[in-house]
């Protein structure tokens, strides 16, 4: 069979990609290495303001089944070790995909934060110990510290506790060059300052307040040293996890109080019992493939980092490949369907030959990725639409270099 | 810290990949070449952001660049998956 599309990832991005260009007749392929539909949706699991719970997983499975419905080739626990212009995707059983257009849709991995005894069993990233538990089910410990303090450690250490662990706190990791402003107390509080509507405690939202109406520094200095509860969870900004400690598997880790921008206090530590340690760094595009195939990248930190140069349509400067999904820039599940929509749409412009007939189409699919991007009640990075023109203005500066050449 | 492993898969502490960085290597390349930091079987995707982090920042990086440093396979690969008979 002759693909229109391989699409790699079956995540949100990707299955939505799938879905819209199998309606306009397109045969497409999407490949996976895991073996199931669903990508990072399968974890999600929380409570969103006014609208109630999210439940990645039936989301998942109502997308995989439209896309069946349309005719859409799944290929599971197929890892695609490399793509060639224009183009081929060579997966690990033999099999080599052939098709005109390519869409990215791989997502992203976890940045880790390396603490002394980070390698000791028992330690994982915070998105490892979703996967275990809202997917395989098992919980990834019975006393679980969470180091790093960000929207994806907050939702996960909710997730923890209805799965019925014990989620002791959550901590700082110690200033390094790989924690950066994670390890700084002020940066946390200004972050909560712009989450404070979503608060779930009152306290958290009057810290967050407080953030506001005040000098962070001073907020910082004000927040209570054996932290503040959230869903009897306590979030200590001002306490740092330097050491984890254990012979064949965690047993304790050493907990520091720091200042007020972060530096450890080493006359003032204390010791948790834990047998789990999850880490969360934040996540980072995941676009080796793209760098393979020689597509220019651009480092924005307010999309997460580098990332594969694209105009606002999702293609790339190479012909026929496009991106959608985390691959892009850190963002929410929904922001990566709306994405995936607007991609496939591009991609069938240009399989019709037609992008004038398309363009109505593209540009109201533009639109709804901004709207579902100002409505999501949760950003990653709180300058993500400064990125998104950042990106913008790159292409339209890389395109005009071009024509001149 | 210095102990502190950075490349799990290799076992390459902080202080091996600081010291090669002081004798001179600049790119993730230079590094994994005279450490095997990201030579392992997840192939960087866990060190490689906390390399780059220890690299000196360069001057005049274009804002659009090619990225270096990346090979296929970008996953393991068993060898008969590579030759097609």
């Amino acid at each position: 069979m002759q693909n229109d599309l391989i699409i790699i990832g079956a995540g949100p991005a990707g299955l939505s990609a799938a879905i819209q260009a199998a309606s306009y007749g397109a045969k497409v392929t999407v490949v996976d290495e895991t073996p199931y539909p669903g990508g990072k949706l399968l974890g999600q699991l929380y409570e969103e303001p006014k609208k109630g719970m999210w439940i990645g997983g039936e989301i998942a499975k109502k997308l995989y089944s439209q896309a069946v419905d349309l005719g859409v080739t799944f290929l599971f626990e197929r890892e695609v070790w490399s793509i060639f212009p224009t183009w081929k995707v060579s997966l690990n059983n033999h099999q080599d995909l052939r098709a005109p257009n390519v869409l990215l849709a791989t997502g992203a991995a976890e940045r880790p934060i390396p603490i002394p005894g980070w390698t000791i069993p028992g330690v994982m990233a915070v998105g490892a110990a979703q996967v275990l538990c809202n997917l395989q089910r098992v919980r990834p410990g019975k006393r679980v510290l969470i180091v790093g303090v960000d929207i994806l450690s907050l939702t996960i250490a909710r997730e923890l506790q209805w799965a019925g662990v014990d989620v002791v706190g959550m901590v700082l990791p110690p200033p390094s060059p790989f924690s950066g402003q994670k390890a700084d107390p002020r940066f946390h509080l200004a972050a909560l300052s712009n989450m404070s509507h979503l608060a779930p405690s009152p306290i958290l939202r009057m810290a967050g307040n407080l953030a506001k109406a005040v000098p962070v520094n001073q907020a910082a200095r004000f927040y209570p040293r054996k932290g503040v509860k959230i869903w009897d969870i306590p979030l200590m900004l001002r306490k740092a996890a330097i050491e984890i400690q254990g012979r064949d598997e965690v047993e304790r880790v050493i907990l520091a109080d720091v200042t007020v921008e972060g530096e450890i206090l080493n006359h003032q530590t204390q010791s948790i019992e834990v047998d789990c340690v999850c880490i969360s760094g934040g996540l980072y595009p995941l676009a080796e493939l793209a760098a393979l195939a020689g597509c220019p990248f651009v480092n924005l930190p307010e999309l997460g980092g580098q990332i594969p140069l694209h105009s606002a349509q999702l293609e790339t400067l190479l012909p026929g490949l496009y991106v959608a999904g985390n691959i892009t820039g850190i963002e929410g599940a929904k922001v990566a369907m709306a994405q995936g929509e607007l991609a496939a749409l591009s991609i069938i412009g240009r399989l019709q030959n037609n992008l004038e007939k398309m363009a109505p189409l593209i540009e109201e699919a533009m639109q709804k990725v901004k709207r579902v991007r100002e409505e999501a009640s949760i950003s990653f990075h709180p300058e993500i639409v400064l990125g998104r023109r950042k990106m913008q203005a790159l292409w339209e500066e890389t395109l005009t270099s071009q024509s001149a050449q | 810290m210095d102990e502190m492993i950075i490349c799990r898969c290799e076992e390459i502490p902080l202080k091996t990949i600081r010291k090669t960085v002081q004798e001179g290597a600049c790119t993730i390349r230079e590094v994994k070449l005279q450490t095997r930091a990201g030579m392992g079987i997840c192939q960087g995707r866990t060190c490689r952001p906390l390399v780059e982090k220890l690299l000196p920042s360069e001057k005049e990086q274009a804002a659009v660049y090619q990225i270096s440093g990346y090979r296929l396979p970008v996953r393991p690969l068993l060898l008969q998956d590579f030759f097609k008979e």
